[in-house]
């Protein structure tokens, strides 16, 4: 393998070419740093290994094995985990949204879950930066939590039929909605087209209207003067006689090989994010790497995303255009018997995904055979709406290595997950207000999918090392030049899309770096 | 009376000139199915035959001959995201539940599984998406309910995937380099309705 840096040491590595391992590249490459991005998939092209298809581009997705545990086990692969250079942006829907004021004081306002050491206000600059960077579409004016618009681009115009009958169910109740915001251009931007209604976000966007990190950051990065090496699993973060990391251990094609580098990012997800720290594990650090606190893969947070689907006497056709564009957060932060709340969008689906979804509707009862079959004939006449509900942070949620073994010999995650009761009120408030809506708008609900999605947590953020693993910039406690910094730092989920959150996370901890590096602290 | 597509005379296939060259050779692959398996076995293919056409309710033979073709692919791939702790691999869960199949239709009828009555057949089908067959010695070993949401998964991945299928359900199919221009109106290449079942 021909590399730029074989045998130097860089200023630093980073492992993950996701959301957040992606603004890293870019920001600290153009602050002069020399930087060497690690990715475990490979690099696609859009136009040429993209497919309008849902079955071929599955291969997105994370699918070496994890084994999931827990009364609820979680699904894996696409519909979670990304893998190649972009991560999870690459086949992400692009709703983008921030996080509330709310969302980092939970234990202090409703006396649930943890607070953040963090507010609002800290990421506000950040989250105006990513968004005015990819020219994020949106309302001029957004009703609710701490930023009220207008976004750098106008809102998504016009808006599918799935959408439109959503705000009619939401009107005729008296539900605010919007146009979604979302990381999808509604006009020209740089070099980069208008979505075209497609409907293939998450198989991958061909026009390049959707924004990931494969077709942003990375190139500035590597313009910048980046080296990204895609296919480059990392398995070990190497440590110094001085409780210092010196750099990783990756693999690429069977081969094992060293980056030293005077600085470690962590960016590989909430799953592989401590899988690596505990597989790090050495005699100076037997329980795994910043783990001292013991927090290392606890509190390990999805989001409930559960569809109810409603059959309506004309065709509503969810294949058309982008998935989500119409959104209420009125139910965001609830009072009385359920504690925090949940973001609704109108979710678009296609065949594929909307058949195994069904199929999972009645419990430990399959759907399957006629009955199937006689649903997906109707499958134009279906409308659906997702939610995205708080899941309390548990620190029996939990990523563990197990005894099974990879390709590499690195041990296999597990990845454990239970609803807690308040997490199973909320999906039932959350069902209850969809049904409502699809039939206020004239349909009939008649499948309710239980799902989760997007993950987080298992690195915590906090003040106290005692009962988090990194600092509120990412630095991990215990080891000063080992940082994490992707969703696996969030303290609670929030109870809404997290990606904007997640880089905005990057962006400040790019900053922190910046500042550090340049007078020599870090 | 089985329901009928509303869509009788829409070929998804007929716009594959719009579309870029990649996803054109995927689904026209799809027409084209080998029936030459690297996994399964010949008596296994017969058995997943017969299963799968019933879980999809099709028994069209070039549907399910791709039904099959994924469902070797995704085994001999190994790939599978996830399992639950003490569920053998997808090839072994397959491979053994398909053995205890065989077991159970020997024993109970004397007969292979793609020779019974679809009747008995669905009504086998029933019990083991619930964890009920019988003789509990054969499928001692296999988790009853995994292995058939496992063969339900593939199945419907592949069969919602197929061409064929799209057409009758008026799924619009790809969209690339064109998109779907108007919203609330059907783009002129759009399945439109010719029957509709009150
Ligand atoms: C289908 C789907 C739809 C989604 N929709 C939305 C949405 O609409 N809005 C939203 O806000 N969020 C959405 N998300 C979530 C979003 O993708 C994630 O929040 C985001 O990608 C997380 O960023 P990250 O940097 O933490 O990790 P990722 O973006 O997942 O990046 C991690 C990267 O690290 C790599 N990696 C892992 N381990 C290693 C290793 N050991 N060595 C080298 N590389 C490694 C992975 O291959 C991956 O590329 C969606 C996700 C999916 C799957
Ligand atoms: S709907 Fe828009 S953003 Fe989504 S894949 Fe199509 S062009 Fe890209």
């Amino acid at each position: 393998m021909k590399r730029k840096y074989e045998g130097e040491t860089v200023d630093v590595v980073i492992v993950g070419a996701g959301a957040a391992g992606g603004v890293l590249a870019k920001e600290l490459s153009e602050a002069g740093m020399r930087v060497v991005v690690l990715e475990a998939g490979p690099w696609r092209d859009p136009q040429h290994d993209f497919a309008s298809d849902e079955l071929a581009m599955q291969q997105l997705g994370w699918q070496d094995t994890r084994i999931v545990d827990g009364a609820d086990p979680l699904q894996m692969g696409h519909n979670n985990c990304g893998k190649g250079v972009g991560g999870g942006t690459v086949h992400f829907t692009g709703v983008f949204l921030r996080f509330h004021e709310t969302d980092f004081n939970a234990k202090s306002l409703d006396g649930v879950g943890e607070d953040w050491p963090i507010g609002y206000a800290d990421l506000a600059p950040y989250y105006d930066k990513v968004e005015k960077e990819i020219a994020v579409s949106g309302p001029k004016h957004y009703p609710w939590g701490s930023f009220h618009g207008p976004y750098p681009y106008p809102e998504r115009d016009p808006i599918s039929l799935n959408a439109q009958l959503f705000a009619k169910g939401c009107e005729k109740l008296g539900i605010r909605w919007v146009v979604s915001p979302l990381a999808i251009l509604s006009a020209p931007f740089e070099d980069r087209p208008p979505c075209i209604n497609r409907g293939f976000c998450t198989q991958g966007c061909m026009p390049n209207a959707k924004f990931s990190t494969l077709i942003v950051h990375i190139p500035k990065a590597i313009q910048a003067g980046a080296e990204v090496l895609p296919d480059c699993m990392v398995t070990q973060v190497n440590m110094g006689k001085d409780g210092r990391a010196t750099g990783v251990t990756f693999v690429h094609n069977g081969t094992a090989y060293e980056q030293r580098a005077k600085l470690v990012i962590i960016s590989a997800y909430a799953v592989e994010t401590p899988r690596l720290l505990l597989n790090s594990a050495n005699a100076q650090f037997p329980n795994g790497l910043a783990n001292r606190s013991g927090w290392v893969g606890k509190a390990f947070m999805t989001h409930s995303s559960n569809d109810v689907y409603a059959r309506f006497d004309h065709d509503v056709r969810l294949y058309k255009g982008t998935p989500v564009l119409a959104t209420t957060q009125d139910f965001y932060h609830l009072s009385g018997e359920v504690a925090r709340g949940y973001t609704l969008h109108a979710h678009g689906v296609r065949p594929l995904s909307f058949a195994k979804g069904i199929s999972k509707s009645d419990g430990n009862r399959p759907v399957w055979g006629s009955k199937l079959h006689e649903a997906m004939l109707d499958y134009n006449a279906y409308a659906r709406i997702t939610m995205v509900g708080e899941v309390l942070p548990s620190p029996d949620n939990t990523v563990t290595l197990c005894d099974e073994k990879d390709l590499n010999g690195m041990p296999r995650a597990k990845v454990t997950f239970s609803y807690g009761d308040n997490d199973k009120l909320l999906i039932d408030h959350a069902v209850s207000t969809m049904k409502g809506i699809l039939q206020a708008a004239g349909g009939k609900p008649e499948f309710v999918v239980p799902d989760t999605a997007h993950l987080m947590g298992g690195c915590r953020m906090g003040s106290d090392p005692d009962s988090s693993v990194v600092n509120s910039y990412g630095q991990t406690h215990d080891i000063p030049n080992l940082f994490v910094c992707d969703a696996s730092i969030f303290v609670t989920s929030g109870a809404g899309n997290p990606t904007n959150t997640v880089m905005a996370l990057a962006s400040r901890t790019a900053d922190y770096i910046k500042k550090r590096a340049s007078r020599m602290e870090l | 009376m089985k329901r009928l597509t509303r869509y009788p005379s829409y070929n998804v296939m007929n716009e594959q000139h719009e579309w870029d060259e990649h996803t054109r050779k995927i689904l026209n692959s799809r027409l084209q199915t080998s029936g030459n398996h690297s996994f399964l076995t010949v008596v296994e293919a017969e058995m997943l035959r017969s299963w799968c056409s019933l879980l999809v309710d099709d028994h069209r033979p070039e549907i399910i001959q791709f039904v099959l073709d994924h469902i070797d692919q995704s085994l001999s791939s190994g790939e599978e995201s996830q399992r639950k702790p003490g569920i053998p691999p997808a090839q072994v869960l397959v491979r053994k539940g398909l053995e205890a199949l065989e077991k159970a239709c020997q024993s109970i009828h004397t007969e292979l599984f793609f020779h019974l009555e679809e009747e008995q057949q669905k009504q086998l089908m029933e019990e083991v998406s619930q964890g009920e067959a019988v003789p509990l010695e054969v499928w001692r070993h296999v988790p009853q309910q995994v292995f058939f949401q496992k063969l339900l998964t593939m199945s419907i991945e592949a069969y919602y995937s197929h061409p064929e299928v799209w057409s009758e359900i008026g799924f619009g199919g790809p969209a690339y380099p064109r998109g779907y221009a108007r919203m609330e109106q059907l783009d002129p290449w759009e399945a439109k309705e010719e029957q509709r079942k009150a």
